[in-house]
């Protein structure tokens, strides 16, 4: 979906959400816009910075979330309308930042769009950005389907604008990644000069310095500001409830969960019998408005995911209106109608209104559930692996030989990117990676493991971090070890590029988000000026990677290796294979004492394929992405590599 | 009769795999290091002298249980296979002949260990065509030798030190015998020899094994290798150690490791060698490399140290063995004399301690009986 600023207005196009929320931070002439990529939010700067213009929108790719935060909170401050965007967990890093930013407020309307994912898809963590909403006191709105995405962002922007504070707008991983028709609005001419009015008073909130303090006169300020925030949400349009009016269920649900209620109610065809109430404004809850619909009934089911979090806020609203409104029983999570962890489904909200309604889900046919079992069959097993000429493989393959080889049951502490999948899974990093938390926790955590030797620890500690994760994250924490003396190695798996969210640049790359040229931070130059010798191998040359880390695991302190080999999706590399492979059959050894079929059963390239009538190695020249590297593991020099003719 | 190097209660045939390779040998601290089972698969490597293993293999039964010198083998029936008929002592194995000799040649003499007898035979062989190929320890980085094949005479002259700490002789022999050399000879101790006698023996597997080209193996007297971490730990602490030239053990009464460095000579007690010894080697009950064509040791003679430790003495196990040692004769490259009358008598008594010592299985060596005429590796 092309979304330049030649989109015909009122016209009905299908958007991915992250596209509409995209969409409408354009309709609401957003100048700045500023995130850091991570599933499901990467697709809103992508797209934004698709439709950068010179001079008009300013897009980028920051380090972390907080820079980006930060970034943006700047043009906020010089009067221009900015976005920053992250998920979940990127809410976290900033928050620091934001706490004092809710503080200090906001002047052109500044939106945090906050991407969740409920269930982990793409994550190492359930954790939910609504909580904070609540934690630094802001409003936070959260669309239910394409359309809402779009109007809801545009919204946030005149929000901000009205209270002076930034709007935290949230989405899911169902609501960015899926797709709907949205009917598309105008783009303002984007003006405005960006000026910084600093003059002033600090009480003066147009020209004053921005900060926090005096902070109980701004925390006050702020709060009014909520309150002004719930002022407006009591009359807002994101609100709706739709059903009988006296139902025998309410169903109080907000984003992704209010299609699935709708689809649990119809499928149990209990229209008659259950109302839902979609709530668009989730913090702080509008009391007149949930009194008005509280009263409807008895039985409240609050449907969201992970925690209560929209559950808990209309208890308190109920028990503080309980004279009026009478008492309710309330389902959800605490009563265990609906599980605390997790992903919600309709088939989860169906069984819940089905198990309070007294009505029984309809089963499924037989004659579809035998079709759905025969088809499954047929569905291969998939490995949660690497994808074919990864270097991550070749990596994790040179780390796995050097740590067998030394013998002192070492291990990898993780980080995240796609390498994180070396904690998980056997096809992807052979189970050398042991730990995995948040960016940048690797490596603070193999500076305390490495402080451990003392204490009787032997085990050498290494940590992995990618090249994007290195500047947002791990550089406090190597400077550390450093400093504190651990004993550890330190590995970057330099791909060059965000890869695992889909190639965005950083700051060690020579073009920025908006595909201009930058300079390149250099991470060996980096790593030299904090005092220890950098050596850079390639994954690829196996014996050399093996050789270089035998050896710097033998010595003490930090040592830092560099694996740097391109992305096998980099666009330098996507679909141009270096080599073709194939095997020699007379030389494979198969399943025989010698191999063991070590390249289809140990190392899992999903480009080499077993036979299992003639038991022999074959290559999948499809997938196959010619990188080499298993003609160099291969024990009989049975798979053979020959130069790719240059396109 | 049987004669069982594990435990005779041990089940089954005796073919396993990676499995019981792990949990038997290597996980036991039983494995000698020799390299039966690298380079045959990629799931076994050396790392300096201690064999890894770098993946699970799962094959129910494999080469690398087969061949390795430290899993349950029927050494009679080895014996009888490969050595037909001749006389076997029980102390020294199969024996055609005992002689005391030395390299005639006094320069190649000086630059190796003894009499550089051993580095004499090898530069015959491959000089006269009986082996294009010679498998040896060679010279490594800080105490830790390096397995090398060397096709010219001229570059074996060089390679005739002692050994304290084992190389990975076998896992090299696994690796030339795929390549080009027809005829190859391996300067083997008495596990290394084991693993090539066990190669010989098994049956032939559908892939592989090179093990015909095999024409040659110098077995060298050995008491016990060290482990090179704690050899290296032990010295760092007295010297550079890229200062040490080599090392040799002197008979037993001096109960010292000599080390030879640039500037001096550096005495160590056996007191502290020992505990460095490798787990395996104590329950090892071959002293003399039972298992070759020709074995080869420092010699003990009545005029002292100072004159034996320029002789080897020389057990003759094959005719092949005598071949070769006859021709070193003919040609005038290794010079003989009559071992003294009670030579072979010590050296079996030596050998029998080591045995004894095996059998009990003590934790450490006992010092006095068991090197009394043996060193660490070598010529």
């Amino acid at each position: 979906m092309a979304l330049d600023r030649e989109q015909k207005e009122e016209a009905e196009v299908l958007l991915m959400g992250n596209e509409a929320i995209a969409r409408g931070a354009l309709e609401a002439g957003v100048r700045v816009a500023a995130g850091y990529p991570g599933t499901p939010s990467s697709e809103i700067i992508e797209t934004l910075s698709r439709s950068s213009e010179t001079g008009k929108l300013y897009v980028e790719w920051s380090t972390n979330e907080k820079v980006a935060m930060e970034v943006a909170a700047a043009a906020s401050f010089a009067g221009l309308r900015s976005l920053c965007v992250m998920k979940q967990n990127g809410v976290n890093v900033a928050s620091d930042f934001l706490l004092h930013l809710t503080g200090s407020g906001t002047r052109g309307g500044m939106v945090l769009v906050a991407c969740d994912d409920p269930g982990a898809l793409s994550s190492a963590n359930e954790g939910e950005s609504r909580h904070f909403a609540r934690l630094m006191e802001i409003p936070l709105i959260e669309p239910a389907d394409f359309q809402e995405a779009k109007e809801m962002t545009r919204w946030a922007f005149d929000l901000s604008e009205q209270i002076r504070n930034i709007v935290m707008v949230r989405s899911v991983t169902r609501m960015s990644h899926a797709s709907g028709n949205v009917v598309l609005g105008t783009l303002p001419a984007l003006e405005g000069k960006a000026e910084f009015l600093c003059d002033g008073p600090l009480s003066d909130p147009e020209r004053g310095p921005v900060v926090s303090a005096p902070v109980m006169a701004k925390h006050r300020l702020q709060q009014e500001k909520l309150r002004k925030a719930i002022a407006l949400f009591e009359k807002s349009p994101f609100n709706a409830y739709s059903g009988p009016e006296k139902p025998e269920l309410l169903i109080i649900t907000s984003s992704a969960c209010t299609l699935y209620s709708r689809e649990a109610v119809s499928r149990l065809h209990a229209e008659e019998r259950a109302g839902i109430l979609k709530l668009g404004t989730t913090w702080p809850l509008p009391p007149m408005l949930l009194k008005r619909h509280l009263r409807k009934t008895q039985k409240v089911l609050i449907v969201e995911e992970v925690l209560p979090f929209l559950e808990d806020h209309v208890k308190i609203l109920a028990a503080e209106q309980a004279r009026e409104i009478g008492i309710k029983t309330f389902y959800g999570k605490n009563d265990g109608a609906l599980p605390t962890v997790g992903e919600l489904n309709p088939d989860l909200v169906a069984d819940a209104v089905g198990r309070i309604l007294g009505i029984d889900p309809p089963a499924i046919p037989a004659e579809y559930g035998e079709k759905l079992r025969r088809l499954t069959e047929f569905l291969p097993k998939r490995d949660q692996t690497f994808c074919p000429g990864c270097p991550h493989r070749a990596s994790y393959w040179g780390i796995r030989e050097a740590l067998q080889r030394d013998h002192r049951g070492g291990f990898v502490c993780g980080d995240i990117g796609c390498y994180a999948m070396a904690t998980l899974s056997q096809a992807a990093g052979f189970h050398t990676a042991k730990t995995l938390h948040a960016m940048g926790s690797g490596t603070g955590i193999a500076s305390g493991f490495g402080k451990l030797g003392p204490f009787g620890m032997t085990q050498p500690v290494l940590a992995v971090c990618g090249d994007s994760t290195f500047y947002h994250a791990a550089i406090p924490a190597l400077i550390n070890a450093i400093h504190q003396r651990a004993d550890m190695t330190f590995i970057v798996l330099d791909n060059g590029g965000t890869a695992m969210t889909g190639f965005q640049s950083h700051p060690g790359l020579d073009v920025n988000a908006m595909g201009e040229a930058a300079p390149m931070v250099d991470i060996a130059a980096i790593c030299g000026a904090m005092g220890v010798p950098v050596t850079i191998e390639d994954p690829f040359d196996l014996i050399g990677t093996r050789e270089t880390l035998n050896r710097l695991l033998e010595e003490p302190g930090v040592k830092i290796l560099i694996l740097k080999q391109s992305c096998a999706l980099s666009p330098e590399k996507k679909g141009k294979k270096r080599f073709l492979m194939r095997v020699d059959d007379t030389l494979c050894r198969g399943e025989a004492c010698g191999c063991n079929r070590l390249c289809t059963r140990i190392f899992r390239c999903p480009g080499l394929l077993w036979n299992r009538e003639r038991k022999r190695a074959e290559i999948d020249e499809v997938i196959c992405a010619g990188c080499g590297f298993c003609a160099g593991i291969c024990p009989a020099g049975a798979i053979r590599s020959e130069e790719a003719a240059k396109p | 009769m049987q004669q069982q190097r594990r435990d005779p209660t041990e089940k089954g045939d005796g073919r396993r795999g990676q499995n019981e390779l792990e949990e038997q040998v290597l996980r036991a601290g039983l494995c000698t290091g020799c390299g039966a089972c690298v380079n045959i698969c990629p799931y076994q490597a050396i790392h300096h002298d201690r064999t890894v293993t770098l993946h699970a293999c799962d094959l129910a039964q494999g080469r690398c249980y087969a061949c390795c010198p430290q899993t349950p083998a029927d050494l009679s029936d080895l014996r009888r296979k490969l050595y037909g008929k001749t006389d076997c002592t029980p102390e020294l194995g199969p024996m055609k002949g005992f002689f005391i000799a030395r390299a005639a040649d006094e320069g190649l003499r000086q630059g190796a260990q003894h009499g550089g007898t051993v580095t004499t035979l090898v530069t015959l062989a491959l000089r006269e065509g009986l082996i294009d190929a010679a498998v040896l320890a060679g010279e490594g980085e800080g105490l830790l030798p390096r397995s090398v094949t060397i096709t010219d005479a001229k570059v074996a002259a060089k390679m005739g030190k002692s050994r304290f700490v084992v190389s990975p002789t076998v896992a090299e022999f696994n690796r030339v015998c795929r390549g080009d050399a027809a005829k190859i000879g391996v300067v083997a101790t008495p596990c290394q020899a084991v693993a090539l006698a066990k190669m010989r023996t098994q049956p032939v597997s559908e892939v592989e094994s090179g093990i015909e080209k095999l024409h040659l193996v110098v077995g060298l007297f050995c008491g016990w290798a060290l482990s090179w971490q704690k050899l290296a730990a032990l010295l760092k602490a007295k010297t550079d150690l890229a200062q040490v030239t080599g090392m040799d053990i002197p008979p037993s009464r001096y109960h010292t490791l000599e080390v030879y460095t640039r500037g001096e000579t550096i005495r160590v007690s056996l007191d502290e060698v020992t505990p460095c010894v490798r787990e395996a080697c104590h329950s090892c009950d071959d002293m003399t490399a039972e298992f070759s064509d020709l074995s080869v040791g420092s010699a003990r003679l009545p005029e002292g140290w100072e004159t034996a430790r320029s002789w080897n003495q020389v057990i003759v196990r094959t005719q092949r063995g005598m071949d070769l040692l006859e021709l070193a004769r003919r040609r005038g490259v290794l010079e003989f004399r009559e071992p003294p009358a009670e030579n072979l008598q010590k050296l079996k008594a030596a050998a029998l301690g080591k045995k004894k010592a095996a059998a009990s299985r003590s934790k450490y060596l006992n010092s006095t009986a068991n090197v009394e005429e043996t060193d660490g590796f070598g010529s």
